[in-house]
């Protein structure tokens, strides 16, 4: 159930693929966990399963919803909402930086992974370690270079300085927000109770 | 003229580095006036433009002596947020200069972090985007502009704040021509409103008009000023001495450039041993259904962004290929070496047909950011890596060949920009590739750098292999191209040998379409 809240946020913002791939990974994973799988499966493959299974139906509402939150949120809305909260600026600004990097660690990735298929070493001769190894490092050698420009960019532009950033972004917290809030609060509250202090 | 930038007998030292950056360099700017730096790599233009931006000493430590002021401020004594109000910078690389993943969100993104009022900001954006007529390029994501675009609202998010000074650091590297031309009526712009802009700079004919005195540097320290009057007197020859790109090409790029003989579309005579291209028609956005993927088709025809039924490319040459950013100059080398799955061109050599996955190890490209190529720890490993038999006299053949046994040992990552890529030309050699593709491989590059990688493309071409290198540098193509492809939208408009390559910069080139 907790996976459909954002997934219909996605469908609202008109990520219908992304939506649709999501429901069908989550809706395979539970009915392979419910109709397949028991206690007493066994064999690799029952095993493998139940990995991956356990994996998707546990972490999945976490990872779609960040998915969404990083899809749809504007950097500049982020920071200013952040700073409404009064989180210091330390974290604001290592959060927003983690956020940018995001699209920017998939284009270095598509290249790489690019450069390896012409170089036929997608499989590293067979060896997982390697695989793993001409992945790993041109990725991390990029990313720490562009890094390195972005912050240098980033202070020379004004960022982190003394004086209390401004924002263009009208973020207003409104009554929707406060009864969601409640509803969450309320049913975290119900699920912790019930499970932790048997009434 | 009272003067805003001042540096007075300034040495800087990088941690780490082994040599001073720069030594004992004295410059001052007055207010309106616009400099442009010029020099070789590697000659402490950069280093200059993070004096006056307060990046070094603030950013990039190191040892300082003498002393840096701008508008008024000791740079040293100053926060680098306190300069943001008055000096705005436009690096080189579009790619990592930006802050937010929105074009609106980066416009206004200067002007809020020096904390003004949210009404004042939009006032200053909704100004700025009209100066520039760039309101198609509002509420698109970054990601998805081009080089050109990017560099635009880099420009305009540095206008919106107002500096009275602004930097430009190789703003133009990435850029096709229309996107200079845009770049240069920034920059007049600029000019016209009294800023005082200092431009570090390889690509030299794009500047003419604008700069008011050009300053050579070498080694770290400034060698040469001349007022714009008599740089532009100085001959073809004296710029060549000093190691810079020409100053006059714009007549023989347009020429070059513009050629659309739409006749005998990549009719090449049928010589002998010909890479034959076959059927290579391909699309980013055409996607029919979900689960199987439609090969495409002629019968696809303006949906295609790739669309070459036949070309014959000659064996033993090098190969422009030449046209506007986002043409399908980039899909096209992508799809000839098969990096894109759903194009299903055939390659014929010597009457043997190369389908699919078979095209990978027939060739090669080499990216614009080699960086991404380079897997292993040793240059040596690096090569060997590539061979089926790992051949160890055979792999040191080649790297002597490509000057670079004595680094066989080296990791790869510590090699300087121009070894990295004949490290991986070498791995490609070693590959037993036949098609050698480069990507802009002169973006950035000064004329001496540039004038390299042109020797090594035509040693290539002498040893048999075929080389296609896209570019948007004349200069590259007046070297050492033999055959020019003209792309546009994703179709050979001319493709023909380059016939009068001596002709003098400036005059008319001939493009002979061979039938």
């Amino acid at each position: 159930m907790i996976t459909l809240i954002p997934i219909v946020l996605l469908i609202i913002e008109k990520h219908y693929a992304s939506a649709l791939r999501f429901l069908v990974m989550y809706t395979v994973a539970i009915m392979l966990t419910f109709y397949y799988l028991s206690a007493n499966s066994t064999g690799f493959i029952a095993a493998f399963l139940v990995g991956y299974c356990g994996i998707v139906v546990q972490f999945m509402p976490s990872v779609i919803t960040a998915w969404y939150v990083i899809r749809t949120t504007k950097i500049d809305e982020f920071i200013s909402c952040m700073q409404r909260m009064h989180i210091p600026d330390g974290i604001t600004i290592a959060l927003a930086v983690v956020m940018r990097f995001f699209p920017t660690i998939k284009e270095e990735y598509g290249s790489i992974r690019d450069a390896m298929k012409m170089r036929g070493i997608m499989l590293g001769g067979g060896n997982a370690v390697k695989m793993v190894e001409y992945r790993m490092i041109p990725l991390l050698f990029s990313c720490v270079n562009i890094g390195d420009e972005l912050s240098a960019a980033a202070i020379t532009r004004g960022l982190g300085g003394k004086v209390k950033r401004t924002s263009v972004a009208q973020l207003k917290f409104g009554v929707a927000d406060s009864v969601l809030i409640a509803a969450f609060t309320a049913t975290a509250a119900i699920f912790i109770g019930s499970k932790y202090f048997k009434l | 003229m009272k003067n805003v930038i001042e540096i007075k007998n300034v040495s800087f030292h990088y941690k780490g580095a082994g040599y001073e950056s720069l030594r004992d360099v004295s410059l001052s700017i007055e207010e309106g006036e616009t400099v442009l730096l010029c020099g070789s790599s590697g000659s402490g233009k950069t280093s200059v433009i993070r004096l006056i931006n307060g990046l070094i000493p603030h950013y990039y430590q190191g040892e300082l002596a003498g002393k840096v002021s701008v508008a008024g401020r000791d740079i040293s004594k100053t926060e680098l947020y306190e300069l943001a109000g008055s000096v705005g910078t436009v690096f080189q690389n579009p790619r990592s200069q930006f802050f937010s993943v929105d074009t609106d969100g980066e416009i206004v993104f200067e002007p809020e972090n020096i904390g003004l009022e949210p009404t004042e900001i939009l006032k200053r954006k909704d100004s700025v985007v009209e100066e520039m007529g760039i309101e198609r390029l509002l509420g698109k994501s970054l990601f998805s502009l081009s080089g050109g675009e990017k560099q635009q609202i880099a420009c305009a998010s540095v206008s919106a704040l107002l500096p009275e000074i602004i930097l430009l650091d190789e703003p133009s590297s990435n850029l096709d021509r229309d996107a200079i031309e845009k770049l240069r009526s920034i920059i007049l712009q600029w000019k016209n409103q009294g800023k005082t802009i200092i431009i570090s700079e390889h690509r030299l004919w794009y500047l003419r008009e604008v700069f008011d005195r050009a300053i050579y540097m070498d080694g770290g320290k400034i060698r040469k000023q001349w007022r714009r009057e008599d740089f532009l007197q100085l001959r073809a020859k004296e710029i060549e001495d000093l190691k810079l790109r020409p100053l006059d090409v714009p007549a023989y790029f347009s020429v070059l450039f513009n050629e659309k003989n739409t006749k005998d579309r990549g009719a090449l005579k049928a010589s002998e041993g010909a890479i034959c291209l076959k059927d290579f028609y391909f699309s980013y956005n055409h996607r029919p259904y979900i689960f199987r993927k439609k090969k495409f088709t002629e019968a696809d025809g303006e949906n295609l962004e790739l669309n070459i039924p036949k070309l014959k490319l000659p064996r033993g040459k090098v190969i422009g290929v030449v046209g506007k950013n986002g043409t399908g100059k980039s899909t096209f080398l992508r799809c000839v070496c098969g990096l894109e799955k759903d194009c299903g061109g055939i390659i014929e050599i010597d009457g043997q047909v190369y389908k699919g996955n078979y095209r990978i190890g027939l060739s090669y490209m080499v990216m614009q950011d080699v960086n991404h190529q380079l897997f292993t720890d040793s240059v040596e490993a690096e090569v060997l890596l590539s061979m089926k038999d790992k051949n160890e006299k055979r792999c040191r053949e080649i790297l002597e060949e490509l000057g670079l046994f004595t680094y066989k040992d080296t990791h790869p990552m510590a090699l300087s920009g121009g070894q990295k890529q004949r490290v991986a030309i070498a791995s490609a050699i070693a590959a037993g590739a036949q098609l050698f593709l480069f990507d802009e491989p002169t973006s950035g590059l000064d004329f001496d750098h540039m004038m390299k990688v042109g020797r090594l493309l035509k040693k290539l071409a002498v040893s048999g292999k075929t080389v296609l290198v896209s570019t948007h540098d004349p200069e590259l193509i007046e070297q050492c191209c033999d055959y020019e492809l003209y792309i546009e939208h994703g179709r050979v408009l001319s493709f023909g040998e380059i016939e009068d390559r001596t002709a003098k910069r400036g005059e008319k080139i001939t493009i002979c379409v061979n039938t």
